[in-house]
């Protein structure tokens, strides 16, 4: 079971990467507005002509 | 331009709204209007919103040219300038409901050249423009937005919205630290208790101890700091919070549990505690958002109240936003508009409706040399007015100052704190009695025995009773139109007291109507004909009460007393009864009627044809027809109803009669000032709600223990109140008074529940056959107990 002395810190630290991600995302403004982005994806792109 | 559908029997609904489109109209529209819109919509290629939408309700444009935004004064307020030219504003929108709203809007750049971005944001009906002035103005984007049915106001609260998010960002990183920190121990934890059963060495038992106490203690000392603060504050006001029990049960945890794990013994509860601090937070984020929300919401109606005045330049009226009015400038002020400052009416007569000022409910008629103050709506006809006072200056500018200084209400001690209380006192005293019963076998064992009384007592789900029961009632109330700004308004709600209605615009429709009618109902028709082209408040209450007859000439209208006209060959007399006597022959029966009107304390119209007295009419402020039933139903609650009104005393006598209020329990012609007062007086004997729509009122509501807002009220009245109702149902507020006990009643089954959740846990302790793994699934158990509680409220269930 040795292995889990490397595998544990290892776990933690992806997990204290994925807490930092979010600190990020919050601090950005990415979690201001939870109602309008859900709705967003469901519009069509607007159509771009394409280049000649 | 309001655009209103009419209910139709075709069956093809309007291409726009839905709604049906009334018969004999050749057009796939219900009315002009959605014909507009839809046009507009069409024009620039957006077809796809009706695919979108999820609602069909009757779009709503005004035909305002918002010329007002271009003014250099409203830039300097409201407009951010971006480097590289660019300009940046915020409006929040009327009518945002749904993805196709935002949709909408969100495609204005391909419709208004100039415009670089429109981001919306739903929950807060608010839009962020960016647009370049150099290619189109303000006013264009305004029209477009208002074309497409979402007429656009000024921002005005982004200041406190900077702070709000400020505190939801902090609150919500507290809660992603405490969920990982739940998550992760958990998994940690649950290697422990399998190596219990399974056998586990001990250097590997003591790795994943360390590596627990490693997350927890940073983590929980992170996340759970508010509730430390608020424990620590209560402490320092000598008041008693539920954070103090909480704290000292995670503090308790947190520094026994690395005791052991320095000591390499004992147990350790650091997965529990992880999950008691992010059930916690999450119910406290729910409450949060739900109180935003009604806010939100609270803030959008302040917003609608006029930003413009039109201000007469040289002859010529431009419309300009009320913070470019100074003292000496002259100002038109439409019918049906409200008075933008205080003043001098220096051309044009009409007739005033104080109501929201005073709460007089008869409209006053004033003509050239009369005092005009803010917030007074002009009825008849178009004034202008010498302004005197503007803003903060004005009448209502101080008497809104005074109340801001009095809402500020000190907190109630909640339910919960009261327990909390008990509480604190029982633990710590059967801690102590442990320490010193087990001690007489070891003070070791007895340490431990006592550690483990404070930690599994720890009262999660009595901290969770309380939002989880709020927030429901919260929510389910917002659907319904009754927006609560604060969670502890519901506990100021439930305990029946004494309930103070204001009579105009709450009890009544607020709008003069005839009521009765003594004499020759025909002359009710002739009046009508007489007062066809008034705009005069009793002009459009005879119009409502009968279908005229014949085509008025000849007519000359003298303000403050009548309406004379020719009326297919009569000469009709309309208006007050000495005005219309002296131009008449007097009837003995007809003065006879004349005062029983006025005694019940209607207002009489008296009408004569041909020189002779054949009628009169009693106009009043007709009760609203819920009006009666709901104060039953108050009653029956057990709320002792007072009518206060700034209205006649005879009035509101006669009101009060008609809802079988005794008259000792109406109150009449009450200053803004006697309103507080007799609130005041009242709170000495127990609870007091303050039910009011006008400024007159906002006072009284900021000192009651809570008001009640009704649709339609003054902007400040709305600021003052902690519920605001959106539909005029005066059947609402029993809703409230119902639904507030409700959900208190809700609370208490709540900590009846995780009461004996901790006697259970807390024996257990006592005796020394808790385990860590008892403690990590009562305690989730016990929360979860709580959520289905709370779900199952009554509260608001309609």
């Amino acid at each position: 079971m040795t292995i889990l002395y490397l595998v544990l810190p290892l776990a933690l630290v992806f997990a204290g990467g994925a807490v930092a991600a979010f600190v990020w995302a919050v601090r950005s403004g990415q979690l201001d507005d939870v109602d309008t982005p859900p709705r967003r994806i469901l519009f069509e792109d607007e159509r771009v002509e394409p280049p000649r | 331009m309001a655009v209103v559908c009419q209910p139709s029997t075709r069956d093809a609904p309007c291409l726009h709204c839905s709604l049906p489109v009334p018969a004999g109209r050749l057009s796939r529209f219900c009315c002009a209007g959605c014909e507009v819109v839809h046009d507009a919509i069409a024009a620039h290629g957006l077809d796809q919103f009706y695919a979108l939408r999820e609602t069909a309700a009757p779009a709503h444009t005004t035909d305002h040219g918002y010329i007002e935004l271009d003014d250099p004064a409203f830039h300097e307020l409201h407009v951010r300038r971006l480097p590289g030219g660019q300009a940046c504003t915020s409006f929040y929108l009327e009518d945002l409901r749904c993805g196709a709203c935002v949709w909408l809007v969100e495609r204005a750049p391909r419709c208004v050249p100039g415009v670089t971005a429109i981001r919306v944001d739903l929950g807060r009906s608010r839009a962020d423009v960016t647009w370049d002035p150099q290619v189109t103005s303000l006013a264009a984007i305004a029209r477009h937005l208002d074309r497409v049915g979402h007429p656009p106001h000024p921002y005005r609260g982004l200041e406190r919205e900077a702070l709000r998010r400020r505190e939801d960002r902090a609150l919500l990183i507290k809660l992603g630290v405490a969920g990982a920190a739940a998550g992760n121990l958990m998994l940690l934890a649950a290697a422990l208790y399998a190596g219990m059963f399974g056998g586990m060495s001990l250097a590997d038992t003591g790795f994943f101890r360390w590596a627990s106490m490693c997350v927890a203690v940073p983590a929980l000392g992170f996340a759970a700091t508010p509730m430390f603060r608020t424990a620590i504050g209560a402490l320092r006001a000598g008041r008693l919070h539920l954070d103090l029990p909480l704290s000292i049960g995670i503090v308790a945890g947190l520094v026994w549990g690395t005791a052991n794990v320095l000591r390499g013994v004992g147990e350790i509860y650091f997965d529990s505690l992880a999950m008691l601090v992010f059930l916690l937070l999450v119910a406290r984020w729910i409450v949060l958002r739900h109180q935003r929300r009604a806010s939100t919401a609270a803030e959008l109606l302040l917003s609608l109240t006029p930003s413009r005045a039109h201000r007469l330049d040289g002859g010529r009226a431009i419309d300009v936003p009320i913070e470019a009015i100074v003292p000496g400038d002259v100002v038109r002020v439409l019918a049906g508009e409200v008075v933008p400052v205080d003043g001098e009416l220096i051309a044009g007569s009409s007739a005033f409706d104080l109501g929201l000022l005073t709460g007089e409910s008869r409209p006053i008629d004033v003509g050239p040399g009369a005092r005009a103050h803010a917030g007074t709506l002009n009825l008849a006809a178009a004034i202008e007015i010498r302004a005197t006072a503007v803003g903060e200056a004005t009448r209502v500018g101080k008497l809104v100052a005074g109340i801001a200084a009095m809402s500020a209400k000190a907190p109630i001690e909640r339910l919960v704190d009261r327990v909390a209380g008990w509480f604190v006192v029982v633990v710590s005293s059967v801690a102590a009695l442990t320490l010193l019963g087990w001690s007489v076998t070891s003070v070791a064992l007895g340490a431990e025995r006592a550690m483990a009384v404070l930690i599994v007592t720890c009262p999660c789900a009595l901290a969770l009773a309380t939002p989880l029961a709020v927030s429901v009632a919260l929510g389910r109330a917002a659907r319904r139109g009754v927006l609560i700004k604060g969670a502890d308004a519901l506990e100021r709600l439930a305990t029946p007291g004494t309930l103070f209605v204001d009579k105009t615009g709450t009890l009544t429709a607020g709008k003069l109507a005839v009521v009765s009618w003594r004499g020759d109902l025909d002359a009710a028709r002739l009046a009508a004909a007489a007062e066809a082209g008034s705009s005069h408040p009793i002009a459009r209450a005879l119009r409502a009460y009968a279908e005229p007859w014949g085509v008025a000439t000849d007519v000359r209208e003298e303000l403050g007393r009548g309406i004379r006209a020719m009326v297919d060959g009569r000469a009709v007399l309309v208006g007050a009864p000495p005005w219309v006597r002296q131009r008449s022959r007097a009837q003995p029966t007809i003065e006879g009627w004349i005062t029983e009107l006025a005694e019940r304390g209607e207002t009489p119209i008296a009408i004569a044809c041909d020189g002779v007295m054949i009628a009169v009419a009693g106009l009043a402020d007709p009760i609203r027809p819920d009006a009666a039933a709901a104060l039953h139903a108050l009653d029956q609650l057990g709320w002792t109803v007072h009518l206060l009104s700034g209205d006649d005393v005879r009035v509101v006598h006669r009101v009060g009669a008609e809802l079988d209020v005794p008259r000792a329990r109406c109150h009449g012609a009450m200053s803004p000032e006697g309103k507080v007062a007799a609130v005041t007086a009242a709170r000495e004997h127990g609870p007091v709600v303050m039910v009011g729509d006008g400024v007159n009122d906002a006072a009284a509501m900021a000192a009651a223990s809570a008001g009640i807002a009704v649709s339609g009220a003054a902007e400040i009245a709305i600021e003052a109140a902690d519920v605001y109702l959106r539909s005029p149902a005066i059947g609402e507020v029993v809703a409230i008074a119902a639904g507030a006990q409700a959900t208190l009643a809700t609370i208490r089954r709540n900590l009846r529940f995780s009461l004996a959740y901790n006697i259970v846990a807390g024996a257990l302790a006592v005796t020394g056959v808790i385990h860590p793994l008892i403690a990590a699934v009562v305690m989730p158990l016990s929360s979860l107990t709580v959520l289905a509680s709370s779900l199952r409220s009554r509260a608001f269930r309609s």
